[in-house]
């Protein structure tokens, strides 16, 4: 058997056909790659790009981004999303702040907000899974009524909160094994979320809840008790977000995470997740909130005028999902061919 | 037995028709007809006069200062003060305020145009129905208000860029983080651009960005500029909360001692980052002042107090001070704790 015989018996064999088959499954190698692309065209463009000081600072800026992304992943999975959760930040860093400076011990504080958080997700959680009103209304209101509760609570001032003890200050500024503590914390949700995601079975039954509902129910699943438990994930990732960023600005601004929501949407989009429930890994979610701000942070070391950025960032948004989305279906066209 | 019936209902009817008009009656002899009260002095208005302050995006910190002087005012004169004002960065739904306020026929409208074309017209159709108006930090100069107090954008952007030359010794690199698209800001830009190329040709101004009132993203804006500009000796955000954030990139990189930062208003994070010596400077306008004398004024005028020319009205010409400057004041460490 010479070599060219060899590869074509190559291609008809079982082993190849599993290889190309996991490779292709491996849904999140086409947003790897385009990041593996985009980091290489700007350290040609410019030598500041991969500096460690550089790749630090972006990587505190989008961990806030990141741990909300970890929740909105798992709220599209089952066919929903939050649009609440940038109001859901910056009420729990009010509310934290607030109780601060009346007096309340800052971790106190703290677990009261993320309580706050909690109570938002519950409800979002009661009128969209029990009641059955549609996602996008109902976080749309929660959306206007947190961000709301937290004007009213700061009068529209934000608060600031002179000397906070060293420990809290220690989530702002203080570093885990070299690495920033709110970085530390948003990989280590981010890779429990991932695992969880992938392998425990009760929180796998999003997929079921997502890809079709009424089978889902059919099978025994609780399709409520599901989306409860999904919008109160997504608003506690939210409070934890404003908790993290109010420990690194020691300012508790009511305009905390305004405009999140469609970021976090979008990077999770691109990373693999449908808009129509049934798909997505947290994976993929981070890699488009890391994609995201990489462009972001690109346009900024390039000098880009101000009145192009969001223009470019948007074109650069559509290019990157829509070469994720073609080589996505080219591979399953492939796997379809193979068989 | 049903005619009977019948009549007492409609006598029960007609009792309660009648007894609802002579309560009707009794009540409007009741009423105060407040308008015709005539003050036993001319600087006791009534409770029932409503003198409205309207702005746009109504929640900002940077009103609190004006709406107090102007609440202040209001006490001393016994009048009613309301604010108020479209909630988003929208000149539709500020129009559209306005002319509700309008409507409400109030004894005096003070009001900061958002666009001084877009809000010429409302401003003109409150003017000639008799209202008293007068615009303040942001003007609306065609619109035939009686008077504009502030003291332009394009001027605090001037003190700021003086202050940053100050602090970095007249030569250096600098960046701006601003919210381009509104008006004020970009007056502010302008104000420190031009400054800066007449008086200060040795600074240049590396960078331009956008800090769009968030401090997580105008962090990441000024923690971008830090890199890509290792020389940077100063940076000037145009609202406090892009401020805070700069402060925040700024400590974050450890480069607290090469990097000077001014920023803009007087809310608590702002002050407490001066007095830890992160943040240099900050260009407080007077907004308390704003909102006090534009009370005074449109009181003066409500109440015909002012006649520095005959016949004004009639004339077209404003019995006011047409434009009042209320001062910027540059906020430092040494002076800080007078503005908490």
């Amino acid at each position: 058997m010479n070599l060219f015989e060899g590869i074509l018996n190559l291609r008809e064999s079982k082993k190849y056909n599993s290889v190309v088959r996991s490779v292709a499954s491996f849904r999140e190698a086409g947003i790897i790659l385009i990041i593996f692309i985009v980091c290489f065209i700007l350290s040609l463009l410019t030598p500041h790009f991969l500096t460690r000081d550089n790749l630090i600072t972006t990587a505190i800026g989008l961990s806030a981004d990141g741990i909300m992304v970890i929740g909105m992943t798992v709220a599209l999975v089952s066919g929903g999303f939050d649009l609440s959760v940038g109001s859901i930040m910056g009420l729990s860093g009010v509310t934290a702040g607030i109780l601060y400076l009346e007096g309340m011990n800052i971790w106190i504080a703290c677990i009261i907000a993320l309580i706050v958080g909690m109570v938002c997700g519950l409800v979002n959680g009661f009128f969209i899974g029990i009641v059955g009103l549609n996602p996008l209304i109902t976080t749309l209101g929660m959306m206007g009524i947190a961000r709301g509760a937290a004007y009213v609570l700061t009068q529209g001032s934000p608060l600031s909160l002179f000397a906070i003890p060293k420990s809290f200050a220690f989530l702002g500024e203080g570093k885990i094994l070299g690495i920033p503590v709110i970085v530390f914390l948003f990989f280590a949700m981010a890779i429990i979320g991932d695992f969880l995601l992938r392998r425990s079975e009760p929180i796998r039954r999003v997929f079921y809840v997502g890809s079709n509902e009424k089978a889902a129910i059919l099978s025994g699943i609780n399709a409520s008790k599901v989306k409860i438990g999904v919008f109160i994930l997504t608003a506690t990732l939210s409070s934890i977000a404003g908790i993290l960023s109010l420990a690194r600005f020691t300012v508790a601004a009511p305009t905390a995470g305004v405009g999140s929501e469609l970021r976090v949407i979008s990077a999770a989009v691109i990373g693999g997740a449908s808009l129509n429930g049934g798909e997505g890994t947290i994976l993929g979610a981070v890699l488009g909130v890391i994609l995201l701000n990489i462009i972001s942070n690109g346009l900024i070391l390039l000098n880009v005028s101000v009145y192009w950025q969001d223009l470019i960032n948007g074109i650069i948004l559509i290019i990157a999902v829509t070469f994720d989305y073609i080589s996505h279906k080219n591979k399953l066209k492939r796997l379809k061919l193979n068989k | 037995m049903m005619n009977i019936k019948k009549n007492i209902l409609y006598g029960f009817l007609i009792i309660f028709a009648l007894s609802i008009s002579l309560a009707g009656c009794s009540g409007s002899n009741n009423i105060d007809s407040s308008s015709n009260t005539v003050s036993t002095h001319p600087l006791t208005g009534s409770p029932n006069e409503e003198y409205y302050m309207i702005t746009f995006s109504s929640g900002l910190e940077y009103w609190k200062g004006c709406y107090k002087g102007f609440e202040d005012a209001g006490k001393l004169f016994g009048i009613k003060t309301v604010y108020t004002g479209s909630p988003q960065y929208d000149v539709n739904q500020q129009v559209t305020v306005l002319e509700q306020v309008i409507a409400k026929k109030p004894a005096g409208i003070a009001i900061t145009a958002m666009n001084p074309d877009a809000l010429a017209a409302p401003i003109k159709k409150a003017v000639d129905a008799g209202i008293p108006v007068v615009t303040f930090d942001a003007d609306s100069p065609n619109s035939g208000r009686y008077s504009f107090l502030g003291t332009g954008n394009e001027y605090a952007g001037t003190i700021a860029a003086r202050t940053m030359a100050e602090l970095i010794g007249n030569e250096g690199e600098v960046a701006l983080i601003t919210l381009p698209g509104q008006y004020n800001h970009e007056l502010r830009v302008e104000g420190f651009k031009k400054t800066l190329e007449k008086e200060f040709p040795n600074i240049k101004i590396v960078a331009i960005g956008n800090g769009k009132s968030d401090q997580t993203e105008a962090a990441k804006v000024a923690a971008g500029f830090l890199q890509a500009h290792p020389n940077i000796k100063g940076i000037f955000a145009t609202d406090s909360t892009s401020g805070v954030g700069v402060a925040t990139a700024v400590k974050e990189t450890n480069r607290l001692q090469d990097v000077k930062i001014v920023s803009f208003d007087t809310d608590k994070g702002t002050l407490d980052a001066i007095k830890q010596g992160i943040i240099s400077a900050s260009i407080a306008q007077g907004t308390y002042n704003m909102g006090y004398w534009s009370m005074n004024f449109l009181y003066q005028l409500k109440h015909d107090l002012i006649q520095p020319v005959d016949k004004w009205k009639e004339k077209n010409i404003t019995p006011l001070p047409p434009n009042v400057d209320t001062g910027v004041n540059v906020i430092t460490i040494e002076n800080v704790d007078a503005f908490y």
